[in-house]
């Protein structure tokens, strides 16, 4: 499985995912302190990201096509895409915010499915070299998912708190529940992927 | 004692011999740069004393309105809860249960076990779901979303600004303390010493 010596692997040890404990891979099925399944490595990563990477991939389209928010004024509805509620906020001189919303909600998704699916490739083909670099591209895709939430969140304050009948009224839209739908996508795929996936096809020390 | 103990890194399965760092030091992986370990000063006891604080704050959060608007004369107060109903109510029950769990339900319980776990560890009793409780607070971490909420509270009042007068709750003071308290939480819980402390009160139960 893998090419380096020095690995808990190669040395027929396995860490438990959850508390660390160190156990031989032969004797035990379990680990012995907190009880849970242990694995070498998370069983079908590879197949698990690429499943749901593509499903965010899906996802996004209908995220970014539909209104997420419909504003409603006396009477007159006005669908919001997620572009063009950043679009509305930087024409209304609060660029400073347009611009956290553009990163949250188009610039971090993306770059996470791009990185994402780099990292598949990367495991995939084996690439040699920068393993350290792309264990750190990793980390950063993990941290970074959570924030892409902050759109959801915005749009269920506004609605409940804009809620006039007919003379002003939030309503949330189909893009909505999909763009959800992106976000956890893409956090379950990058909870999947294994790191030490990079490393084991690496020729050097 | 000299004791060498194995450990491995958990990004990159590199088999270390792990020393003990001392509170202030940090353990980093020496081949992926993965932080291993980063002991803090009374772990146990803080993580106590903050899980209080923070059961405390969870009710005036939940239940206090954070904003409020006044819109054409009409006041309207929004607090946790009321943003969940509301997507409810337009029928986006995906969403609404999305929001109730990370915003309200999961770090509700972060916190609930939080204190169960170092209570148990502080008093040194042991409980059979010690190891789960662990576990579940471990995976439920990245879930419980408040700093997300936050930013999104702040997105939402700079939209409003223009077309309503907004007012701020005190439930919003209780919400940014807890946020302050999940934050301090998350950073000083030192997971290996809780676990080793597990592995202990395990050992002196089958004994």
């Amino acid at each position: 499985m893998s090419k380096i010596n020095n690995s808990a692997i190669r040395q027929g040890l396995i860490r438990c995912h959850d508390c660390g404990t160190l156990s031989q891979a032969r004797q035990r099925r379990f680990c012995p302190l907190c009880g849970c399944r242990l694995h070498g490595r998370i069983p079908h990563s590879q197949q698990k990201t690429l499943a749901l990477l593509i499903g965010s991939l899906a996802l996004y389209v209908p995220a970014n096509l539909f209104p997420i928010m419909t504003i409603t004024k006396f009477g007159v509805g006005e669908p919001h895409t997620i572009i063009g509620g950043i679009i509305a906020l930087a024409n209304s001189d609060m660029v400073p915010i347009a611009a956290l919303v553009l990163i949250a909600s188009i610039l971090v998704p993306l770059l996470k499915m791009l990185g994402l699916a780099l990292l598949l490739l990367y495991v995939h083909l084996q690439w040699q070299g920068h393993a350290r670099r792309w264990t750190r591209i990793y980390r950063v895709i993990l941290f970074v998912g959570r924030w892409s939430m902050l759109d959801i969140f915005m749009i269920s304050i506004l609605v409940s708190l804009v809620d006039l009948g007919g003379v002003a009224q939030v309503i949330a839209g189909s893009a909505a529940t999909a763009f959800a739908a992106v976000v956890v996508f893409t956090m379950f795929a990058a909870k999947s992927f294994d790191p030490r996936l990079l490393w084991d096809n690496q020729d050097y020390e | 004692m000299y004791e060498i103990q194995l450990d491995a890194c958990p990004e990159c399965d590199l088999l270390i011999h792990a020393g003990q760092p001392e509170v202030g030091e940090k353990a980093h992986c020496p081949r992926c740069g993965c932080l291993l370990h980063r002991p803090t000063q009374n772990s146990i006891e803080r993580t106590l004393a903050l899980s209080l604080t923070g059961l405390i704050l969870l009710f005036p959060a939940n239940l206090l309105p954070l904003v409020g608007i006044k819109l054409l004369g009409k006041d309207q107060d929004g607090t946790l809860w009321s943003g969940v109903s509301a997507l409810f109510a337009e029928n986006m029950w995906a969403l609404a249960v999305l929001v109730f769990l990370s915003s309200m339900l999961f770090p509700a319980i972060n916190i609930v076990l939080s204190l169960l776990i170092s209570g148990h560890l502080y008093f040194r009793r042991f409980h059979p779901a010690l190891p789960n409780w662990l576990r579940w607070l471990q995976h439920l971490g990245e879930w419980a979303m408040l700093e997300v909420y936050t930013l999104g509270i702040i997105v939402a009042c700079v939209k409003l600004s223009s077309m309503a007068e907004l007012h701020f709750g005190l439930g919003l003071c209780a919400f940014i303390a807890l946020l302050l308290i999940t934050g301090m939480l998350a950073s000083n819980l030192d997971n290996p010493l809780f676990w080793r402390q597990i592995a202990q009160l395990n050992h002196e139960q089958n004994q």
